[in-house]
């Protein structure tokens, strides 16, 4: 015969809205080992409008969000949980948003480089360009994009499934603006080639391809360091790829290649629009990188004093 | 609408002493206006007469987005910046820049809406922080907006509309291909989107003044009744 097994009682959770404290839902006979995805996915039963990537559940109306790998019977709850609740509003994956806002770029450009009607004067319609240099920027900015996307398909490891709906509108605006501002001067008609000729060319050239590369092997270092479907965190150190032998001196090397890599386009091309979405997009990836540089720094004791966020010594 | 984010901008009390001094800005630029007017007879050339205090006092008004930056007063950083930026580009980038608009009364128009409105907020933040506010003074500030707001802007997209044309022949702040920075602008577009962009940013504003006349007005109201 069975003995009645005290740690395996069946709990019971109520959830309760995180502003009206209303009760939403009542569980029972729920496992004790039941993770709260898998709760999140029972509240989804009641509330099917509220999928679990919308839920916010949390043990305190104002506190934190608990993870979906957090285990019912380790919270420090009784045999009746009461968690509350928040909606987070609509989400998209992030991958949908990473494809959407880099095929844009990708396409738009096109449309300038083939000088598509209605762009510039009739008698431009579909003509090229005699600058060589503006063939090579075509080639450059359509590398970058296709990297791009290819690595959100097969190299990045998302720690969070989605992002709010609203954030896509937000993001496709940025990149496919800026592509269109930038391709629109780039291919246009009247372009003026780089002041110093076939040299700058080729020095931006190698500039562009150097933190190419070097913004892949980051991206694949990052990946190496988190094994498929976890969600641990680890210092990044560098590998045997002297790429990665940024890391030395910096948190987000990925964002300083990203960087280097628009100041190769921006001198490459002499453009002003691309120096300004370059220093628009070094802005941002300095806040990020700050943000990460500040989060290992409090995850992990021993991180290396001598990395700064994003610009070695510097920022 | 650099009248509208005006008093939008600032919704808190107090703000130091820094604030009740640049009302006197204010009131020296309407005794300019009021001395100019009486002595010539005509209000035709009275732009001229608080030109240089309007330009210094308005652009020192820069300084309040730093007061909100810091936090010694508790206004949104981003209403103000808006206000003092909308307000400084339409002194220097539209008025100073094309001479022509200077004689305009629309001119005239938004000065004035901009002067009673800075005169009575920097009265309202002065008693608040002495801790005497007449009610005459928080109705003013929350009801002559009404008129205020529309006349301020009615000058301003008057003035920038009047400036269109010289903008176009002068070519002014504009450039065109083909140049060294493969780069173009185009002042007199670049104006039309700021008209155009009224549209959707002053209703918000005023309908916000709104909100917050019901919220403050009444609130006082009810106040008045359990004394």
């Amino acid at each position: 015969s069975k003995h009645p097994d005290p740690l395996h009682t069946l709990r019971e959770v109520e959830i309760l809205d995180a502003k009206t404290r209303e009760k939403l839902c009542f569980l029972d006979k729920v496992e004790p080992h039941a993770t709260i995805a898998e709760i999140k996915n029972l509240f989804t039963k009641t509330h099917p409008q509220w999928y679990p990537a919308r839920q916010s559940l949390r043990l305190d109306p104002k506190g934190k969000s608990l993870k979906d790998e957090d285990v019912l019977q380790k919270l420090p709850v009784g045999t009746t949980a009461t968690l509350y609740f928040r909606d987070l509003g609509a989400q998209i994956s992030w991958v949908t948003v990473f494809l959407t806002e880099y095929a844009g770029p990708l396409f738009i450009y096109l449309l300038f480089y083939f000088r598509v009607p209605f762009i510039y004067g009739h008698k431009y319609d579909f003509t090229s360009s005699r600058h060589t240099v503006v063939h090579l920027a075509c080639i450059c900015h359509s590398f970058h994009y296709v990297k791009r996307l290819l690595e959100t398909l097969f190299v990045h490891r998302f720690s969070h499934g989605t992002m709010p709906l609203r954030n896509i509108f937000k993001n496709c605006t940025y990149y496919w603006g800026f592509a269109a501002w930038m391709a629109y001067y780039i291919n246009h008609p009247l372009y003026t080639p780089p002041t110093y000729g076939a040299q700058q060319v080729k020095l931006a050239l190698a500039i562009f391809v150097i933190c190419q590369l070097g913004n892949f092997s980051i991206h694949m270092a990052l990946r190496d360091l988190r094994p498929a479907g976890s969600k641990t965190r680890k210092i990044p150190y560098p590998t045997k790829n002297p790429f990665t032998w940024l890391f030395l001196l910096v948190s987000c090397p990925n964002y300083t290649y990203e960087v280097g890599s628009w100041i190769g386009f921006a001198i490459m091309t002499q453009c002003l629009p691309v120096a300004l979405f370059s220093l628009v997009g070094f802005t941002q990836m300095t806040i990020w990188a700050k943000g990460k540089h500040r989060s290992y720094l409090k995850e992990f004791r021993d991180y290396p004093p001598l990395r700064m966020p994003i610009i070695p010594f510097l920022l | 609408m650099a009248a509208a984010a005006a008093t939008a901008a600032a919704k808190g009390n107090g703000g130091g002493g820094g604030r009740a001094g640049a009302g006197d800005a204010w009131l020296v630029i309407a005794v300019g206006l009021v001395r100019a007017y009486l002595a010539k007879g005509s209000y035709h050339s009275l732009y001229y007469s608080i030109e240089k205090p309007l330009k210094f006092f308005q652009t020192g008004a820069l300084l309040e987005i730093l007061h909100c930056a810091i936090g010694i007063v508790p206004s949104s950083v981003v209403l103000t910046s808006f206000q003092v930026m909308s307000r400084v580009f339409l002194i220097w980038a539209v008025t100073h820049s094309v001479k022509e608009v200077q004689s305009e009364d629309s001119v005239l128009l938004f000065v004035i809406a901009w002067t009673i409105t800075e005169i009575i907020r920097y009265s309202f933040y002065t008693f608040s922080l002495l801790n005497h506010l007449p009610y005459l003074i928080k109705w003013a500030r929350y009801t002559l907006f009404i008129v205020l707001y529309p006349m301020g802007v009615s000058g301003e997209l008057l003035t920038i509309y009047a400036a269109l044309p010289f903008v176009r022949q002068a070519g002014l702040y504009s450039i065109s291909l083909p140049n060294k920075y493969n780069f173009s602008f185009d002042y007199h577009a670049f104006l039309i989107l700021i008209m155009i962009s009224y549209i959707p940013i002053f209703p918000q504003l005023y309908f916000h003044m709104i909100h917050q006349r019901r919220k403050i007005l009444s609130h006082t109201e009810e106040h008045k009744k359990f004394e």
